[in-house]
């Protein structure tokens, strides 16, 4: 492709102006008035800038056409314009994105494209790569949708690699575009800008032409979504972006095809079921929303007792259903996998899987597998005879047979297996909470704040609301997976993917995102070691005016590192009274609400008091409700 | 916090669960070596409290157990251990725990030598965690649990499929 010329004055040039200027005054000793700017400070308002004119704040509400000369530019119709059209028309909601030069003509494209100018996607303004990258993972496991992130040449995509990296892991969509310019900052460009990240990829392009980027940006999407579902990565170029895209159209997108089991599968495993006299159903991560109805369905369908992967992470079987337990018997005699763990499959029936096989297939990442099989990472294979194709999308098809083969006798045998079986649910959810009580009664009054009660007080606030728990419970005691109960395919959003610190606030904002446009509310349970990697998103949250509220787990420290060098200061015999030293945050304390507020958010604490925690929630939640994120630090116990 | 630490700390807390079932088995029956009790000990004290507590904090004490020993991966209030039954037997148990680290990282009790932490130290360790009295309502008399438990009860209304 042939590069255009850059103008006579280009950026570097610009650049090099302004500095050299600024260096002349400097040596001169002298300063560059800002009459404006000085007299504002000074109080004399009649020389301060003046208020913006109607026709400026009109354009700031994205109300205005673009001005009358625009249609004399140079570039009436740049490819970057195309770019945006192809993302709306996949459905991409949100756009994240640090600013930065290699993808300007795109950042200008998705913040003034149309008429009236865009606002689908919309621009999401980050403060840091990782934190744009984890918003969009985030967003991802909350809907089962790919977001956009934007990221500035070799830079930005190192700044991000981490948070791509951990999407890979978690198995969750996410589309990716990186900005090239070979001839602005050298430092900044690569001839393989994808290559960085390649190993944790599932697909990237780095396309020659503006038609060729259309397309990526299509394919990429799709390598997204289909099972093993991952993040991808398109490398475009800056003039592409800028180029003059003239009678272009953008080209028809068709979406994936994903496989699912044959109609004589559907048939034998319809049978199966319907068959058996006591079948279950286990059920992992599916892919989307679409995925947990056709499971409900499923199992209502053949009154099966069903598993559920609910407290560990999204898209699985409500646990509010009343199929959702054990059942009347636990003697199962066909029990139905659907990308669910080894464990809860029994080697009498098939189980569907294609996201857990994709880790065994260790995609180029050296000796380091990035997970293997159910318990990623620690080992078990699929045990019985796993159909690799995707649960998800098998299931249309076993529905469909379910109902052709159910005779009126089989539903009269199902309805009643399915009334012993809520009956017996219903107990045994009893018990559980009975036991967990018992368990989680320990420290309620104790200060600092018993990380159960945190959990025990926040879910009468939030039984009746639609929410989601986007950060990691695993540091924070895991209550909610005694106390809650997750009934949505977004409930509760899981682990970090690989363990990563640095995903809860960003990962609550991109599912925050999603929440607002759904009428949902976030609740992030923020451990503090955590939110320091890049607390910046609390702007974001802010700016954006997301319904997060963030309660912190502020044990002040790395706890886990903490317990794990006392113990090698113990065993050493070098005393422990040093253990802190890297493993805590104290000296200062950090102070989480002046944080927040220095963000523009509001917030409250540090609470200490046990009693002042449930009625500081309460505020929380109605603050999240009306659209203001809100930040309550909380002085907890360790764990 | 490293990366790594995840997978580490699930590791830990398999081998904590696998060592308190063994704990409890070797304990069923009564009180006996290692039992547990509900009864808080009333044993003779001479450690000093006061600096007990401060030894408590730098020791980190309180990440596994807790700043009142009611919490975290083990707490021992009010299920006090055999162990903790008089000061003896808890600078004892200080001394006799595993002394060598293990490849992987552990959440265990490490074992506290003499030389890192004296005797007097350890007895007003001992006299600190003595003080611990227990928080904790009867969860009868907690009312989120109440909600909690009502919320599951209207769940699902028990023999009625959609």
């Amino acid at each position: 492709m042939t590069r255009p010329k850059k103008n006579a004055v280009n950026r570097r040039g610009f650049l090099k102006g302004a500095a050299t200027a600024a260096a002349g005054a400097a040596a001169l000793g002298t300063s560059v008035p800002i009459p404006d700017l000085e007299a504002a400070q000074n109080g004399a308002s009649d020389t301060s800038a003046p208020p913006p004119s109607a026709e400026q704040v009109s354009r700031d509400a994205g109300d205005v056409r673009p001005a009358a000369g625009a249609r004399d530019r140079a570039v009436v119709r740049p490819g970057s314009d195309l770019m945006v059209q192809v993302l709306r028309d996949l459905g991409i909601e949100y756009v994240a994105a640090n600013p930065g030069s290699s993808f300007e003509g795109l950042h200008e494209s998705v913040i003034n494209y149309g008429n009236p100018p865009n606002k689908r996607p919309e621009f999401i303004t980050a403060l840091h790569e990782e934190s744009a990258v984890t918003m969009a993972h985030g967003y991802g496991k909350a809907t089962g949708k790919p977001m956009c992130a934007l990221l500035h040449g070799t830079i930005g995509v190192q700044h991000g690699a981490m948070s791509i990296y951990q999407a890979y892991y978690d198995r969750t969509p996410v589309l990716l575009i990186a900005g090239r310019d070979l001839g602005f900052i050298a430092a900044h460009s690569a001839n393989d800008m994808a290559g960085m990240v390649r190993s944790f990829t599932k697909w990237d392009a780095q396309p020659k032409t503006l038609e060729e980027s259309l397309t990526a940006i299509q394919r990429a999407h799709n390598e997204a979504i289909t099972p093993p579902c991952g993040p991808t990565m398109v490398v475009i170029d800056i003039e592409l972006q800028k180029e003059e895209a003239r009678d272009m159209k953008v080209p028809a997108h068709k979406r994936p095809t994903i496989a699912g089991v044959d109609a004589s599968q559907a048939r034998e495993i319809a049978r199966g079921l319907l068959d058996a006299q006591n079948p279950r159903i286990a059920v992992g991560r599916l892919r989307t929303p679409e995925g947990v109805n056709l499971a409900v369905q499923l199992a209502e369908l053949v009154g099966a007792s069903t598993d559920s992967a609910a407290t560990q992470g999204p898209m699985s079987f409500p646990q509010g259903h009343r199929l959702y337990g054990p059942g009347a018997n636990t003697s199962y005699d066909y029990t139905l996998g659907l990308e669910a763990p080894a464990a809860t499959v029994a080697l009498i029936a098939p189980s569907l899987s294609t996201l857990l096989d994709r880790d065994v297939t260790n995609i180029g990442f050296g000796g380091i597998a990035p997970g293997v099989g159910g318990n990623r990472g620690r080992g078990n294979a699929p045990a019985g005879r796993t159909i690799p194709v995707d649960a998800e999308a098998s299931l249309t098809a076993i529905v469909e047979e379910v109902r052709r083969q159910l005779s009126p006798d089989k539903q009269r045998v199902v309805a009643e297996r399915s009334a012993k079986h809520a009956e017996a649910n219903q107990r045994a959810r009893i018990d559980a909470l009975t036991r967990a009580f018992e368990q989680k009664r320990a420290g309620w009054d104790a200060s600092p704040i018993a990380t159960a009660r945190i959990y025990a007080e926040l879910w009468p606030l939030l039984q009746n609301e639609d929410w989601i728990l986007s950060s990691p419970s695993n540091f924070s005691g895991a209550h909610n997976t005694q106390l809650w109960t997750h009934d949505k395919p977004y409930s509760y959003l899981g682990g970090q993917g690989a363990g990563g610190m640095g995903y809860g606030a960003p990962a609550s904002v991109g599912a925050a995102l999603a929440a607002k446009s759904r009428g949902q509310i976030v609740i992030n349970v923020q451990t503090d070691g955590d939110l320091n990697y890049a607390p910046g998103v609390l702007w974001t949250a802010q700016h954006h005016r997301l319904p997060m509220l963030t309660v912190m787990h502020n044990n002040r420290a790395w706890h886990q590192e903490l317990m794990f060098v006392e113990y090698m200061c113990g065993v050493r015999g070098r005393g422990g009274e040093r253990g802190h030293i890297g493993t805590t945050l104290r000296d200062p304390f950090i102070d989480y609400r002046m944080m927040a507020a220095t963000y523009g958010m509001a917030g409250e604490g540090p609470i200490t008091d046990p009693l002042k925690l449930g009625p500081a929630l309460k505020r929380g939640i109605a603050s999240v409700k009306r659209g203001q994120p809100y930040m309550i630090d909380v002085i907890t116990q360790p764990r | 916090m490293t990366r790594m630490t995840y997978l580490l700390y699930t590791c830990a807390m398999v081998a904590l669960i696998v060592q308190g079932a063994v704990f409890a088995q070797a304990t069923a029956g009564g009180a006996t070596n290692g039992a547990r009790t509900n009864t808080p000990p009333t044993s003779p004290v001479t450690g000093d409290a006061v600096k007990g507590k401060k030894l408590y904090f730098d020791y980190a004490c309180y990440s596994c157990h807790g700043y009142n020993g009611e919490t975290g991966a083990r707490s021992f209030v009010p299920n006090w251990p055999a162990n903790l039954a008089t000061e003896s037997r808890f600078v004892a148990f200080l001394r006799g725990r595993a002394n060598a680290a293990p490849v992987q990282p552990s959440t265990s009790m490490p074992n506290y030598a003499a030389q890192s932490l004296s005797d007097v130290s350890a007895k007003d360790i001992y006299a600190y965690i003595r003080t611990f009295k227990s928080n904790a309502p009867p969860a009868d008399q907690i009312a989120v649990f109440k909600q909690i438990l009502g919320s599951a009860q209207n769940d699902r209304s028990a023999a009625t499929p959609k």
